[in-house]
């Protein structure tokens, strides 16, 4: 079965250009199924591979590749031909992404059937899902990095469509637009190290690259460089500092857009993408150190900001930054197997979250928490699975977030007990905001009540999905901690990044014993969710409100976001005047200097030659006139030329004859 | 005897003009006919020539010599061949110039004329670009200059009079350069001969003060062309004045007789020079790619926008050359080709919503895609196309020039980089003004392009996409040229 | 005797100062336009004899003789008729009264 693993991407390709081009538009439309068994198909494939895989009938990784296309180059000073190889390079990693993505997209596919009905773009918008999926799909199985990079691409696009996709609003086009351009911000750093990467080590392919890197062949400088760059990229798709400011505006795309993409899949790319290209970093001790920190800088920074909003889906965005950023701290500190494990887990407990606001938004039609409230009533499935999310997210037993936070924390405290410090106090933030959300969406008194009567549970379409990913949120934690199930299939990269760990360790810090760390954080957890629950809980939210006025600053700063926005919003502007004075010193100068100076120059010369002309030139010949004219006076006129054309011919005869005779 | 195929190419567009000139004016159709077919038959031939294309060997192909001017003083050949630099640029010559053609069939005034002019420049662009001979090269090239200050300065915009004379006279200031030039290099070979490819082998017996200053020559006058910073301000008058099918003809092929130029003159003939000139040219490189994205990201008027975006994107093929590799040179030959097309097609899609709005001005629209969705589809993949997203034909090539410039200027290339986020910028901000938020009323009954405008989109649409899934079908025809040119002086 | 080519020759220098000597005295136009005539064809006579006494085998002197013929009917056409013009119009063919050249 592996070895139609090229199909995997390639199915969801087809069904979103048949959809696009061939499908009729339509509220009824039914090319939503085609895409919806495309995906299924894939999903298929990417089970029976780790089946396969976990049963030894498949051998990991698994390597082939095709000539795409040849271009001349010159590597070690000599022309030549040189071909572009992509293909497909499974390892544990990516058969668990694969399913992961092909799951998500699957229920995600199946609930937009029920969320997206009525659109007048119905179409479209499954036809843009499936290629979202098939980009998500490329990058995750591609051996080549200029493939990964062609799909990232193609991603951030899919991205673009999908958040501007209620385009006749103000808000989406802008964030959408925001949202590329600050990716591609970090892409810019991706490209350079694409760069790098060629001219030192002249091959795209990640096993022949990993090779390369592990025989030192490249030199330490430009490693640490590319594996910045890489991080860069990766900075901007999983959103993390400091550029995690277009994630919260991403959330004007429809609910189950955000939950696919801008929760589980694309904004783990970053994540995966680090993950993929570790021999990098682990060449490169900088580079990694680069990692955690900006992995724990953006957890702890996200997870303040996530304390605040009101818009139940900014909540969700804020925590999936944070959440990414614990996953980027456990990659940089050396835990890959804990990053991979929070990636998985995390993409079925915030796809889950994300689906769960959606179905109350879906019912309540506002994003606005202080309209909500006492929906658990109305909505008992919904509340049920979306409290299982977020015990989930906020790490409780023997839910599945808590396996993997408790993986990772257990890493970085092998790695810097102050990072560990830090991890810890983010943790909580998490358990407190995320019951604040659900708090305030469910329990209390409905603070709108128009809205809250008339809502109702969400249809089959929509539920079946919640429940199976409600399901997966509980049992994929224990499931896959248990018998370091995980760990043994994500296979050979989590070997070397054991090894990077034990070194770490061995330099000094001790370990901590895993017991107290559960049980700590467990207490921890619970006690906030309780702290959680005295201020939005109950039905009178006026302590919540003090709270607020109390620490108006900090909540200010929080709701600005520290000033990220604030200081793009400057790069902006200050990129915009530059343009303006571009556009100015085209005009106004260059313009005037190489164009009309130069035809200047030219009429400066021009009048140069003609004064030369009217004051020598021609001056001479009158000159000429002058002399015969009135020098010469009127007697030597009347003296020779006295109109006798006999004279005339006598003076000629003469001359003739001098010249015969002095010849 | 075999097919003049090259002659042929070049000379049935001319045939056509002269049939056209003898047609009576009131019969449309008739001249419809003949300028399209005298389009036509060339573009197929080219794609004969695609197929019939060596693609192992660097040497040139189609050959055809005959003496031309040939008395004891000079010897002036008729000299033609193609090579894997030139022939992917005839083929998007023909292939532009077709849909140009088709693109004016809505052209009211003069149409006559119209056509005998946009035939004749058809075959000065194809002349330069097969010409082997000195002397034919600069015939050819001067051809180009005069139908197009006609097409111009008479079918142009308001402002069309000051465009076509700045047009005119600073192109020829830069030709007279090059002029000035050819001369050199014939005087300075012994035998004398404006052989360019025998021109390729005497650079041993030049001196370094002799290939500086030719080398400016040159310079000057392709520079101009491409156009290079400071000379550019040109381009954006031409464009914004020039009707829209000579816009995309001039950007899609004229500016492509710069480069062209570049890389066949004055990078193999005076490698001194050359070497000499590098850091200069990987400045104003730099300087195009940067400056002129920001240029265009404070403009207003969408073909403005365009027109300097055109200059960013031929500072890729600047900066690639500057790289003096064989991936360098790959990308700028095959940059220049995806940028006729993505450029090309951009102009032909701002004619369109300027025939319809008679206005260009990105302010005075909004929300235009959901009242012309094939427009807004068709306009967002060029944009797309054309800020380089991979998938598309500008990626490929913009990679490659990068790719070709960085191992020898790091920096440079760093820094160059930026420019590709600033075309997204302005792209984009292009895209959100025009297309998307709340529908401006004022469009409310904005029709949705026609057959026509469709017929000329459609296939370079599909270009963009098709060159950029499967590059192959562009780069194998140039890769043994390639490697050849880097290798000359290794 | 025989008859050399300096015989002709010094028929043709004595006829073409026969012409100027006239061309320089008579007053009338018209004699004027005849002693001109006198002097093409002592033109005429050299050419003839050089064609004869060098380049036997070649017929260009005689030729050119031709030529000079007809040149001169032509021009004796155009001369006549200016001179009726002069003549109708101031009444007069002496050259010395003819001055409107005078400076």
């Amino acid at each position: 079965m592996i070895e139609h693993v090229w199909l995997v991407p390639l199915l969801p390709l087809a069904a979103s250009l048949v959809i696009l081009f061939f499908g009729r538009e339509g509220e009824h439309s039914k090319m939503p199924y085609l895409g919806i068994a495309a995906i299924g198909a894939g999903l298929w494939i990417s089970l029976r591979i780790i089946f396969d895989a976990a049963l030894g009938r498949a051998v990991l990784p698994y390597e082939a590749d095709w000539t795409w296309y040849s271009f001349a180059a010159d590597l070690g000073g000599r022309p030549f031909i040189f071909d572009m190889r992509a293909g497909v390079l499974i390892d544990g990693a990516a058969a668990v992404m694969l399913a992961v993505v092909c799951l998500v997209s699957l229920l995600v596919q199946v609930y937009s059937l029920g969320y997206m009905h009525g659109d007048p773009r119905f179409k479209r918008y499954y036809a843009y899902l499936s290629f979202f999926t098939a980009s998500m799909l490329g990058l995750v199985v591609s051996n080549n990095l200029i493939v990964v990079f062609a799909a990232w691409e193609l991603v951030g696009v899919s991205s673009y469509l999908l958040i501007g996709f209620w385009f006749e609003k103000e808000a989406p086009p802008y964030a959408a637009k925001k949202a590329f351009i600050t990716t591609k911000l970090g892409d810019l750093g991706f490209f350079l190290a694409l760069l790098l990467t060629f001219a030192y080590a002249g091959t795209y392919n990640l096993t022949r690259l990993k090779e390369l890197v592990g025989m030192g062949y490249l030199p330490p400088l430009a490693l640490t460089l590319i594996g910045l760059g890489l991080l860069s990229g990766a900075a901007g798709k999983s959103a993390q500092a400091p550029l995690f400011i277009w994630l919260p505006d991403a959330m004007e795309g429809p609910t189950p857009v955000s939950a696919l993409i801008h929760a589980a899949t694309m904004v783990a790319a970053g994540i995966y993408l680090v993950a993929r290209c570790y021999f990098v970093f682990l060449a490169s001790p900088f580079a990694m150190e680069a990692v955690a920190w900006t992995g724990l800088v953006t957890a702890f920074l996200a997870g303040t900001m996530a304390l605040v909003p009101y818009d139940i889906k900014r909540v969700l965005a804020f925590s999936t930054v944070s959440q990414l950023g614990f996953m980027m701290a456990a990659l940089g500190v050396g835990g890959y197997t804990a990053g991979l494990f929070h990636l998985t887990t995390h993409a079925f407990f915030k796809a889950l979250l994300f689906l769960c606001a959606g179905s109350v938004i879906h019912a309540v039609h506002t994003n606005d928490m202080r309209s909500m409230g006492g929906l658990s009533k109305r909505m008992p499935l919904t509340f049920t699975t979306m409290a299982i999310g977020s015990a989930a997210l906020a790490g409780i037993p023997p839910f599945a977030g808590f396996f993997s936070k408790d993986m990772i924390l257990e890493k970085v405290f092998e790695h810097s007990p102050a990072m560990f410090a830090l991890l810890v106090l983010t943790a909580c933030l998490t358990a407190f905001y995320t019951f604040r959300m659900l708090f305030m969406t469910f329990l209390g008194e409905a603070r709108d009540r128009e809205r809250v009567a008339h809502a109702e549970e969400s249809g089959s379409a929509m539920t079946v999905p919640l429940l199976i990913l409600a399901g997966l949120a509980v049992v994929s934690g224990w499931l896959l901690q248990h018998g370091h199930a995980f760990a043994s299939f994500v296979g050979s990269g989590a070997a070397e990044a054991g090894a990077h760990a034990a070194e770490t360790a061995g330099s000094g810090a001790h370990g901590l014993n895993p017991m107290v760390l559960a049980v700590g954080m467990t207490a921890a957890a619970m006690a906030l969710i309780a702290l959680a629950y005295s201020l939005y809980g109950g039905p009178d939210q006026s302590r919540a409100g003090r709270l607020k006025e109390r620490f108006l600053p900090v909540f200010n700063l929080l709701e600005n976001r520290w000033g990220f926005d604030a200081f793009f919003l400057a790069l902006v502007d200050a990129a915009d005047r530059l343009a303006e004075l571009c556009r100015w010193a085209d005009t106004e100068v260059i313009d005037k200097i190489f164009v009309d100076g130069w035809g200047l120059l030219t009429r400066i010369a021009a009048e140069i030659s003609h004064l030369f002309d009217a004051l020598f030139v021609d001056q001479a010949v009158d000159g000429c006139g002058w002399l015969s004219r009135d020098v010469a006076g009127r007697g030597l006129r009347s003296l020779v030329a006295r109109g006798q054309v006999q004279e005339y011919l006598l003076y000629l005869a003469v001359g003739v004859s001098l010249f015969a005779i002095l010849r | 005897m075999e097919l003049p195929i090259l002659s042929l190419i070049t000379f049935i567009p001319l045939v056509g003009a002269l049939v056209v000139l003898c047609l009576p004016k009131d019969n449309r159709r008739a001249i419809e006919a003949v300028a399209l077919a005298a389009a036509a038959v060339p573009f197929l031939l080219t794609a004969w020539l695609y197929f019939a294309f060596d693609r192992t060997t660097a040497a040139m192909q189609f050959v055809e010599r005959h003496a031309w001017i040939s008395t004891t003083a000079v010897s002036i050949d008729y000299y033609l061949g193609v090579d894997g630099l030139s022939a992917p640029l005839v083929i998007l010559t023909t292939l532009m110039s077709l849909i140009a053609l088709i693109a004016s069939l809505g052209i009211k005034e003069r149409f006559k004329e119209y056509c005998f002019w946009f035939l004749i420049l058809e075959v000065g662009m194809l002349g330069v670009f097969e010409s082997l001979d000195f002397f034919l090269f600069y015939v050819f090239w001067e051809i180009t200059l005069v139908p197009m200050y006609f097409l111009i300065g008479i079918w142009g915009g308001p402002q069309k009079e000051y465009a076509a004379i700045k047009f005119f006279l600073y192109t020829l200031a830069g030709s007279v350069f090059m002029l000035l030039g050819i001369l050199a290099m014939y005087f300075k070979a012994e035998p004398h001969t404006f052989d360019m490819l025998a021109l390729m082998k005497i650079h041993g017996g030049l001196s370094f003060r002799f290939q500086v200053l030719a080398f400016l020559a040159f310079y000057f006058g392709f520079a101009i062309k491409v156009p290079a910073f400071p000379f550019h301000t040109w381009l954006p008058l031409a464009h914004v004045e020039a009707p829209t099918p000579v816009s995309v003809i001039l950007a899609a092929v004229l500016l492509k007789m710069g480069v062209y130029g570049i890389m066949r003159v004055n990078y193999p003939m005076l490698p001194l020079g050359f070497e000499w000139f590098l850091p200069f040219l990987v400045l104003i490189a730099v300087v195009n790619i940067v400056y002129g994205a920001h240029c265009a990201m404070a403009q207003n008027d969408m073909k403005k926008m365009v027109a300097y975006s055109s200059i960013n994107h031929m500072g890729y093929c600047l900066l690639a050359i500057a790289g003096v590799s064989a991936t360098g040179f790959s990308g700028a030959a095959f940059q220049m080709v995806n940028h006729g097309i993505i450029t090309g097609a951009l102009f032909l899609l701002v004619g369109v919503i300027y025939d319809r709005a008679h206005t260009r001005d990105i302010g005075a629209f909004g929300g235009l895609a959901a009242k012309v969705p094939v427009y807004a589809g068709l306009m967002s993949l060029s944009c797309f196309a054309s800020l380089g997203l991979p998938g598309m034909a500008g990626f490929v090539s913009e990679f490659l020039c990068f790719l070709g410039a960085f191992p020898r200027w790091k920096i440079h290339t760093a820094v160059s980089v930026l420019g590709i986020i600033i075309t997204a910028a302005f792209f984009l901000r292009m895209l959100e003004k025009v297309f998307l938020g709340p529908l401006n009323k004022k469009w409310e009954g904005l029709p949705d392009m026609n057959l026509r405008e469709l017929i000329t989109i459609a296939p370079l649409a599909l270009l963009m996409i098709a060159l950029g899934i499967w590059p192959r079908w562009c780069l194998d025809m140039m890769n043994a040229t390639m490697v050849d040119l880097a290798g000359l002086f290794r | 005797m025989t008859l050399t080519l300096a015989h002709y020759l010094a028929l043709g220098a004595g006829l073409f100062v026969i012409g100027i000597f006239g061309a320089l005295t008579r007053r009338s136009v018209i004699g004027i336009l005849m002693s001109i005539e006198l002097m093409f064809n002592a033109a005429n006579i050299n050419l003839a004899a050089f064609n004869r006494f060098l380049h036997p085998e070649g017929v260009t002197g005689q030729a050119f003789a031709l030529f000079i013929m007809t040149v001169a009917a032509a021009e004796v056409v155009v001369g006549l008729a200016l001179v009726l013009a002069i003549y109708r119009r101031w009444d007069k063919v002496y050259m010395e009264k003819i001055d409107i050249l005078r400076g």
